[in-house]
This record gives structure tokens, sequence and C-alpha cells, in this order.
């Protein structure tokens, strides 16, 4: 599989915060990667680097071999759809997705099938008179999706697609995703959600503008040398402070009732006579995504929120 | 081939989708094709530079028909209101102080005696200056009634021969009214302010919305954004134009004696001096309420200063009247008066179009080569 998009040592600074620390990530034909970090890990940023709308400081892109940045002929193969809101609000469905087809030069009869097309796949054939301002928040991505694959692109950049999308929607979603990756397309995902992540072929874990892992979701998970267990009984506050003043806790978040940890490896021992003591044990479960995500990022309390966060959404 | 007809496509698209904006838009509507119109009005009405009933004090010490006579005459004046006699010359000074005259016409005892006897008879007149133009207005305007009816005061068989004799007449504007000078000053300024705002807020608002980044992720160049965005103002301005020109016409009596076509032109590559003004103004300030203030700014103060819309360019200051000349305001206006009051043509306002699309050049080159498709 030929490889569509590539970086190496790529640098940004904003002002005194470094964005991207030496970031390399590749996206083959064919692959959905997806770019999985806490907020402010600098997914938003490598997006608009990787799209050409900032440059970086250091280091080389290079999209379907030519650079963004410099090179303005490669949008043509190129889709993206950015976080923010950056449709027309006050343009209809048809009139946003008329202007995009303009800017892609697209004749007429591509453009009608295209569009009938995309309508029906994300069902907002029935509002296309409706403004984007009034879409709910899954139309409105389905819309910005569309818009963003009118012209057929070879690369398609997606920040946080689903945020705010409601669950069928989001399905719809990932299904037209995997379908437009079976055809050849090279897609990367960022997304803070660790249920997304896993399903990607590739996942790239970015914390604070650095890559901590890099490969597919289940090999990630297989290759933790982690222990991820559940804790139960003993008082929950003084348990839980405890286990954020534990050297060995990597991190701890809530599990419906019980507190779930992943641990320094080899210090299950340790931490299970450190619990004892306050009338608590644990068992082992089977760890998923999200506690690779939790074990590769540094700061204990820092990731125990956002996981409680991921969790909870 | 296809390159160019993807250059006309992109730039097209632009300009419909901000057409379609500005037609949702009432806000935008009312500010480029009301606004214009109402401003005109206002001011048309409002200012004027012909002042008429100034207040003039007598102060009659002669007390014959003849010191009357001459008190008469100012009061009949149009321009001029008698507020009452007064004793002496003493009280001028208090009347000026209260603010009840502007002006006191002293008639000296022995006026109608000198008169009989064939001798040169004066009387004095005193102005308050604290209003400068007033003040010569009331000299002017008091000299005139009195010397024209001056004949009727001389002792009979007493001629007045002058060597030279001076008539005066006025082309263009015989009656003087400011109207005819201010409607295209004013059709100058009001437009400079408005195209500016157009523009400066098109692309602000681009920014503010969020939708420049997914507008920068399409193969849309710097140009065709740029012209593109112009277009559909440049159409509105047209319209404002032709709106507020009608107005001066009918309002005001505003006539329209010089070539169309040369109006048009100067209309064109004024309005797009003043849109590409705006467009540089939001290139450069990215959110709507800093492009509001540059643009209100950069074109308010220059446009009533530095244009000859208020005060003639002649009396600038050297530095100013020659930075005057960068002002487009400037030229358009000196173009308005000329096809509407002196009927022009190309050949009369060539310098002044040249001014003009030189400006307007210059701003669309600075706009798309000051637009970065970056969004840092």
């Amino acid at each position: 599989m030929s490889t569509v998009l590539e970086t190496s040592g790529l640098f940004r600074r904003f002002g005194k915060t470094e964005a991207l620390r030496g970031v390399d990530v590749s996206v083959r034909r064919g692959e959905l990667v997806g770019l999985v970090g806490p907020d402010g890990a600098g997914k938003t940023t490598l997006v608009r680097v990787l799209a050409g709308l900032l440059a970086p400081d250091a280091g080389t892109v290079r999209v379907l071999g030519r650079d963004p940045s410099k090179d303005p002929t490669v949008r043509e193969a190129m889709g993206v759809m950015p976080q923010r809101y950056s449709l027309y609000g006050d343009l209809s469905i048809a009139e946003n997705l008329q202007f995009f087809g303009r800017l892609f030069g697209l004749r007429k009869k591509d453009f009608d099938e295209r569009t009938k097309r995309l309508l029906d796949i994300t069902r907002l054939a029935p509002f296309t008179e409706r403004r984007a301002d009034a879409l709910s928040g899954g139309m409105y991505k389905k819309l910005a999706l569309a818009c963003a694959l009118l012209h057929q692109p070879e690369v398609l950049l997606l920040d946080e697609p689903t945020n705010g999308v409601d669950p069928v929607s989001r399905r719809e979603l990932w299904e037209l995703l995997h379908e437009l990756v079976a055809q050849g397309m090279g897609v990367l995902l960022a997304t803070p959600s660790m249920d997304e992540a896993a399903r990607c072929h590739r996942v790239i874990l970015l914390d604070q503008g650095r890559v901590l892992a890099d490969g597919p979701p289940e090999l990630l998970v297989r290759e933790l040398d982690h222990p991820v267990l559940e804790v139960l009984g003993g008082d929950r506050n003084v348990v839980d402070a405890a286990l954020l003043a534990h050297p060995d806790v990597r991190a701890a978040s809530p599990a419906g009732t019980r507190l779930r940890v992943v641990l320094a490896p080899g210090s299950t021992e340790r931490v299970r006579v450190a619990l004892a003591a306050l009338g608590a044990r644990m068992t082992p479960v089977v760890a998923d995504f999200e506690d690779v995500f939790l074990a590769r990022t540094a700061h204990h309390e820092a990731v125990a929120e956002a996981g409680a966060e991921a969790r909870a959404s | 081939m296809n390159g160019i007809r993807l250059f006309f496509l992109r730039i097209y698209a632009v300009a419909f989708k901000e057409a379609l904006h500005v037609r949702r838009d009432v806000q935008t509507m009312i500010m480029a094709l009301v606004m214009p119109v109402v401003l005109v009005l206002l001011f048309g009405f409002g200012v004027s530079f012909d002042l008429d009933h100034l207040a003039i004090a007598v102060a009659d010490q002669d007390h014959t028909p003849a010191s009357r006579a001459v008190a008469h005459a100012l009061e009949t004046s149009s321009d001029l209101r008698l507020v009452g006699g007064l004793d002496s010359a003493a009280d001028a000074e208090q009347a000026f102080h209260r603010g009840d005259a502007v002006g006191v016409l002293v008639v000296p005892r022995g006026f109608a005696a000198k008169l009989a006897r064939g001798e040169p008879s004066d009387v004095q007149l005193l102005v308050a200056g604290s209003d400068g133009s007033t003040a010569i207005q009331v000299l002017a305007k008091a000299e005139a009634v009195i010397g024209a009816s001056a004949a009727r005061f001389a002792a009979p068989g007493a001629s007045v021969s002058l060597p030279i004799s001076v008539a005066t007449y006025i082309r263009y504007n015989p009656e003087g009214r400011s109207a005819l000078m201010i409607v295209p000053g004013l059709v100058a300024y009001i437009l400079a302010i408005i195209a500016v705002l157009l523009t400066a807020l098109a692309i602000a608002r681009e920014w503010e919305r969020g939708s420049m980044e997914q507008l920068f992720c399409t193969p849309v160049g710097r140009v065709e954004i740029v012209v593109g965005k112009l277009l559909p103002y440049l159409v509105l301005g047209v319209i404002a134009v032709l709106l507020v020109l009608a107005a001066g016409a009918w309002v005001f009596d505003v006539p329209f004696r010089g070539d169309l076509w040369t109006l048009a032109a100067a209309a064109v590559l004024f309005l797009i001096g003043m849109l590409g003004q705006g467009l540089v103004i939001s290139v450069l300030a990215r959110n709507q309420m800093i492009a509001t203030q540059a643009g209100v700014l950069s074109s308010m103060l220059p446009s009533m200063l530095l244009s000859g819309f208020l005060f003639p360019v002649e009396n600038l200051p050297t530095p100013l009247r020659i930075f005057s000349n960068l002002v487009p305001a400037r030229h358009f206006i000196a173009a308005l008066r000329g096809v509407l009051l002196r009927g022009n043509g190309f050949a009369e306002l060539s310098g002044e179009l040249l001014a003009l699309a030189a400006f307007a050049a210059t701003m669309l080159l600075i706009a798309a080569l000051r637009f970065r498709r970056r969004l840092d």
C-alpha cells in the first residue's frame, strides 16, 4: 500500500506553547488512522499543518508527495473537515454544496450525481433548503463531511467529526467512512474518544505534542505491560486518596461503582498490600484501549480527569 | 484553457455566495442603499453655507428721512434682518456681547446734510468678528445693500463715477446655492464610508465565523477571493450612486450637464478603490469591531477634510495638500462637479479618472498580496 500522507520531525509553537514537538505520522492508501489524545494534545494543530493551513516551524509534510503549504494543487485531492463550524450558516444545504462544488470546479453532471449520492447516504436529501444554522449538530457534521467529499479526495482529514453528534448519526458517519476507506481513500481522524480510536486500523497516540504510541489498537492493548485491575471495598474517599498518592498507580478512574486502576509494570503486589490495609482488594480485568491511553500518558491527575471525562461521555 | 475556466468559475462562486449573504442580510442592504439617500437628504437640508437673516442693528444718530431710508434698505433685504435701533455706537458693544446682533450700522449726525451738499457722506459698520465667515458675509451683504441704494441718496446732479467698473458673473451656479456644491461632495463622502465598511466587514465576518478555514482548504486563490468578494458590493455601490444622484436631482435640483459615461467610469473606479481599501483593512484586521473602526476612520476623515468637500483643497497646508492627491474622494468630487455642473466629459477629467484607477489598482494589489492563505 502506498503512502498518501507523511510527516517527519514536525515542530510548531504558538508563543510559549509548543503544540508539536517532533511529530512523525503517516497514512497509507485505504487506511483509517485515528489520531487520539486529550484536549490540548496538538491534534488540531497537526491537522491544520497537514491541510496547509499552518506552516510548521521545522520538519516536513508530504501529502501525495507534495508540500501542502507551498503547493496549493494538492488541495484538489484533499478533503478537510475542520473542527469548528466553518460552513455558511445563512446558506442552505444545497447552496453550501453548490459553493464548494464550484470552488472545486466540478462539472454540472458530476456535481449532480455526487450530491445526490452524498445526500442519500447522509439522509440530508429532504432538508436541502434548510439553512446550515438551523441544522442539528449531527446533520451539520454530515453536511460538512459531504462538502469535504464532493471532489472525491484521495486523502481525508477529519478533526473530531463526531463531536456533538447523536449515536445514530455517529454510526452512519462511521459506515460511510469505512466504505470510503474500502474504496482506497486514506483517512486521518482526530478524536478524543477511545471508542472511536479502537475502531481505526491504526492509532496514533498524541500527548503534549509528542507521539506516544503508533500501531493497531488491538496490538497496542496486547502489548500493554501495565496491570489493569478493579478495586472493591473499603471507604471510597480514603481508597481514592490513597490511590492518587501511591507512586505505582498510573491512573485511577471510576468505572461504574468501582474504581479502575492502571499500575506500573510489576507493582501489583505492592499496591495490593497498601490497599489491604484500607480494607480494599483488587481483581484483574481485561485491558482495553483506554487503559493503553491512560498508561502511556504521563501525568497522574490530569490523566485521571481526562479518563473520567472520556468514560462519562 | 481549463485553468481559465476554473479561475472565472471560482470568482463566480465567491461572488454568487456573497450575493446570497447580502440578499439575506437586511442590515447590509439598508446600510448600502437607504443610508446614502437618507444622509444626502439630511446633510443637504441641514448643511448650508448660505447665511441669511443676519441680525443687524442700526444706531441712527442723524434722525433724518435719509438716515431712516438707509435703515429701511437694510430691513427689506432678505439676507439681513433689522433687530432694532440703538441710541449710540457705544451700545453696539453691548448688542454684540449679548449676541443680539452680528453687525451694527452707525449713521452719524450730519449724514443727510452732507448728502444734501453733495459731499461724500460716511456711515460706519461694526461687525462682530467672533465668527469669521459670518463677519465676512455681513460685511459683503451690508456693503452691497448700501452701495446699491447709495445712488438714491445722492443729491441730484452729484454724479458718482469710478474709473473701473467690475461686473461679476458666477458661472455654473449663478445663484450661489450651497446644495450644488455640497451634493457632489456628500455623494463621495457617504459612499466612501459605506463602500469601505461593506468589504471590511465581509472578510472580517468570514474570519470570525470560521468559514475562512474551510475556504482555505479548497483550491480557491487569493485573487479569486478578493475579486469575487468585490463584485456584489460593486453592484450595490453603483445602485447607491444612482439613487443618491437621483435624490440630488429631484430634491435639490442638481443638474446633470456632462457625459454620463465619464461619470459612470469615475463612480466605478472610485467604488473599486474604496471597496479595495475595505478589503485591505479586513485582510489586516480579523475581527469585525476593529475592521469597523479602522474602516470608518480611514474613509471618513480624509473624505471629509482632504477632499475639497468642506474646504477648498488649495487652503490646506502644503504637506496635507500633497497628501490629498492620494484621497480618492478628492478626485471623485472633482469629477462629479465637473460632470454635473460644468458639463465635462472624458477629455477634461482624464487626470481624475487616472488617479482613481491608480488608487483602485493599488488597493486591490495590496489586498491580494497581503491576504495570506494561512490561519496564523
